[in-house]
């Protein structure tokens, strides 16, 4: 081999000019030094303007841009490309599908760079890889019409349908991107809870339409103000939450005041001019990495305390503070399930007739088996459900419950078949229009004579509308149900108004009840409340009754009924049996 | 919140596909590659700054070894998502004072950048920029391309398809005068997903970045080649005139990417501008 010379220089030359394939040599940036027959004879270019010439000259403007951005830097790096299609633009004008592979050597001392290009024309080859690129843009562009309409579900899933603001997920959502830990730099992530006065009233009086035109008012107000920094998001109902990040406190309530401000600009609602106002709690986030439903929680609890001092006003949460309703977003939880999952009880406490001495009948009240803070008296968790509504639920439970436990002692054909029972109701209840259409079905169901029932109201709430109460009793009184008025003396009710309720009863407060005997001004109180009911014709009860002196007072002022711990305190149905049985109740 | 800020960083350096070398204490040198490729074209040029800067290098998402998965039409819709990388990544790594060495349609993140945090960047060296590549008749600007020839590019970029795909691109054969090259490189420099990049090549040849350039507070140098096909010298004198404190230098180097063409040259440029007092 060593032996043998190379090849001959005119074989080479023939190789070179008459291979199956156009054959190049350009410099680094692409000007043609040497061409093959083969690409002037396929091109229609004659050899002399091929020289000098780009190379990408003879390509499409597309081509041009690829080979400066994507090729050249390639070959200069590497040394090679490989099979790029390309067009090459003939004499004649028409564009050649080609192939295009090719080398580079770097410059030596006795040559400059040179690039050695090969092209094949590669029609068959291009029409069959345009097929497949066609069919997988028009695949691409299915999947993209897919994904949009996913897309689509997703931003439904985030937002509220009726304002179209995003929902509690969205709002965690769009609040991924601030930092953690609650602070942007030296801002601090904050909360604005935003609950709307008396929404209520307007549902109930001009109906869900004008309800819902009312919250999409509120959500643009609150959004024109709030918006571009923060977050606006519906919660639920009439609740609204700012978040954003805030200087410090000072800055998060000015927008409180703000927010309060335009919503106090009356609105027009389908032709009328509505007031509204709302209470505004505003939580701050401390370092420590308070998480969004911390803050809110806290808002939440600040915007409470904004209801309770007289609303249309905020309130900021001072991170130190302790409430005792610190969790009620949690606890609101826990008793959705517990009534969902029969964590509820219902004990019943006997009502004695102070005359005969026998148990006329049993105030039923609801107990809640809380998994970890034992059996809890309404006091601890009614006047949250009546807040978030689920008292509406609990109520009808307790209702259907006591009126189901009625039924079983009446088949047991006990002698206290007879027996009272009296169920509590809230305010909102009162206003429900379900109300009565529920206690009508309960009745029947049972076979429950209906004066057997009775319903006890809060003062309060029957002060709170007295024109919805009274439609609402007197529906009741239709029925043939008895009606009470519960924690009498509590809630500055006028005689004259009381004369207006078809009630049968009054409860007098147990805080009157505590004093007898050692405050004078109680006693003339509970004395006064006696005398009333009496002067209207209605029975008069003492809750609370724990002592025999008290029992003594009572019967000297003439009150009709007493319950208590002196009798009893409220038993399980079981233990009530028993209770009566030793009892000769009935 | 130490672990969640590595994990950002952690996130922020995959996507990216960060790459640090040179001198650790020395002066930050970033470089943003352009359209049609990746870190890997800065290779010529890295040698000439390897002993003084603290260099550092990244892919754009979709590019190169970034990580594909962080690519989001959305945000990769305009400059400005690919601006946001840039300066997430100069936060990640603490950067300050940093010398932004910025490539064809990079240079126009790196101008976004630099008006978002002026503080962070002391210099920035634009290698062929444009501020628009389509011609805007109606206030007289030339950038070299019209509607069509955008079309044509993307026709382009689908007959290349299988050739620059990743998976189903032909391999190159050894080229001999170029031994000192891995064989992974060769298989895999400026291979990309051909749908990303259909995507990049819209948003980078419709962009149009001409209003933030009266913006940039910092001082650059812009590198002119000469027959650059993507920024013809209308356009380096454009971008020269409306960047506040720019200087412009034309390189003898032919093509779009003189790094690659001309290390040696564009270096000594570069080089002699930073050597200049601000």
């Amino acid at each position: 081999m060593t032996d043998t010379p190379g090849p001959d220089p005119a074989h080479l030359e023939a190789l070179f000019n008459q291979a199956p394939c156009g054959y190049l040599v350009t410099d680094d940036g692409g000007r043609i030094t040497a061409v093959n027959d083969t690409f002037v004879n396929w091109t229609g270019h004659s050899r002399s303007d091929l020289l000098g010439s780009t190379l990408q000259s003879l390509m499409p403007v597309g081509d041009q841009i690829l080979y400066s951005t994507h090729c050249i830097p390639q070959l200069g790096i590497t040394g090679a490309v490989s099979e790029i299609a390309v067009e090459i633009i003939g004499a004649d004008g028409q564009r050649r599908a080609a192939l295009l592979s090719a080398s580079r050597s770097p410059a030596s001392d006795e040559e400059p760079a040179a690039v050695r290009v090969v092209i094949f024309s590669a029609h068959e080859r291009r029409m069959y890889e345009k097929e497949l690129v066609a069919a997988l843009r028009a695949a691409e562009e299915a999947e993209a019409r897919r994904a949009e309409a996913e897309k689509e579900l997703h931003r439904l899933a985030l937002h509220d349908a009726l304002t179209g603001l995003p929902n509690r997920a969205g709002l965690n959502v769009g609040l991924d991107q601030l930092p953690a830990g609650g602070t942007a730099g030296t801002r601090r992530l904050a909360v604005l809870f935003v609950d709307l006065d008396h929404f209520k009233a307007v549902n109930d009086s001009l109906g869900h339409a004008a309800g819902d035109e009312l919250l999409i008012s509120v959500a643009q107000r609150l959004t024109s103000l709030a918006a571009g920094s923060n977050s606006v998001a519906r919660l639920s109902g009439d609740e609204f939450v700012v978040v954003g990040a805030f200087a410090g406190p000072t800055e998060a309530t000015a927008l409180a005041a703000g927010l309060l401000e335009v919503l106090r600009t009356p609105m027009q609602i389908e032709g009328l001019e509505i007031v509204t106002s709302a209470s505004i709690g505003v939580a701050v986030a401390e370092d420590g990495g308070e998480t969004l439903e911390d803050l809110i929680r806290r808002a939440d609890i600040a915007m409470y305390r904004a209801k309770e001092l007289g609303r249309s006003r905020w309130e900021l949460h001072e991170p130190a503070e302790t409430d005792p309703t610190v969790d009620r977003l949690r606890a609101l939880g826990e008793l959705r399930r517990g009534i969902r999952e029969g964590a509820l009880r219902v004990h019943y406490q006997p009502q004695i007739d102070l005359r005969t001495g026998r148990t006329r009948g049993v105030e039923a009240l609801v107990r809640w088996q809380h998994p970890t803070r034992g059996l809890l008296p309404p006091s601890e968790f009614i006047t949250m459900a009546e807040e978030s509504g689920l008292v509406r639920p609990l109520g009808a439970w307790v209702l259907g419950e006591t009126l189901k436990q009625a039924d079983n002692w009446r088949r047991q054909g006990r002698p206290s078949s007879a027996l009272e029972f009296a169920v509590n109701l809230s305010a909102r209840q009162l206003n429900d229009p379900e109300l009565v259409p529920m206690v009508e079905a309960g009745l029947r169901l049972r076979g429950i004579d209906p004066a057997l029932l009775l319903l006890e109201i809060t003062e309060t709430a029957l002060m709170a509308d007295p024109a919805a109460a009274l439609a609402s009793l007197t529906a009741l009184k239709n029925l043939g149900v008895g009606l009470a008025v519960d924690d009498f003396g509590t809630g500055y009710s006028s005689l004259t108004y009381l004369k207006k309720f078809p009630i049968d009863e009054l409860k007098i407060d147990r805080s009157f009840i505590n004093g007898l005997g050692s405050d004078s001004g109680d006693s003339a109180i509970v004395g006064s409340c006696i005398d009333l009911a009496h002067a209207v014709g209605i029975r008069a009860v003492a809750e609370g009754v724990e002592t025999s002196g008290q029992v003594h007072m009572l019967k000297a002022m003439g009150c009709d009924l007493a319950q208590g711990y002196h009798f009893a305190r409220p038993l399980p149905a079981g233990l009530l049996k028993e209770w009566l049985d030793a009892n000769g109740g009935g | 919140m130490v672990e969640a800020a590595t994990a950002a960083v952690s996130t922020v350096i995959r996507r990216n596909n960060v790459t640090v070398s040179g001198r650790a204490d020395g002066p930050v040198m970033m470089f943003a590659h352009g359209y049609g490729c990746d870190q890997d074209m800065w290779r010529r040029l890295l040698p000439y700054f390897a002993n003084d800067y603290r260099l550092v290098l990244f892919d754009h998402v979709g590019a190169g070894h970034s990580d594909v998965n962080a690519y989001d039409r959305e945000k990769y819709g305009s400059l400005d998502g690919y601006a946001a990388d840039l300066l997430e990544i100069c936060e990640c790594l603490d950067l300050k004072d940093v010398i932004l060495v910025a490539h064809s349609v990079s240079a126009m993140m790196a101008v976004i950048a630099a008006t978002h945090e002026p503080e962070r960047f002391s210099r920035l060296i634009l290698v062929a920029p444009s501020p628009r590549y389509t011609n805007d008749p109606a206030e007289g600007y030339v950038g070299g391309f019209s509607q069509d020839d955008i079309e044509g590019l993307l026709a382009s970029l689908d007959s290349n398809y299988f050739a620059w795909a990743e998976a189903l691109a032909p391999m190159a054969m050894a080229n001999p005068e170029t031994p000192e090259l891995a064989e992974e490189l060769r298989s895999s420099f400026c291979r990309t997903n051909p749908s990303i990049a259909r995507h990049f090549a819209r948003v980078t040849f419709l962009s149009d970045t001409r209003q933030v350039l009266g913006k940039v507070p910092t001082d650059s140098l812009i590198l002119q080649c000469s027959d650059d096909l993507l920024a013809p010298p209308e356009v380096g004198t454009y971008v020269h005139q409306h960047l506040e404190r720019s200087s412009l230098v034309h390189l003898q180097a032919t093509g779009h990417c003189p790094h690659v063409s001309a290390p040696q040259a564009t270096a000594d440029a570069i080089l002699q501008y930073l050597a200049s007092s601000p």
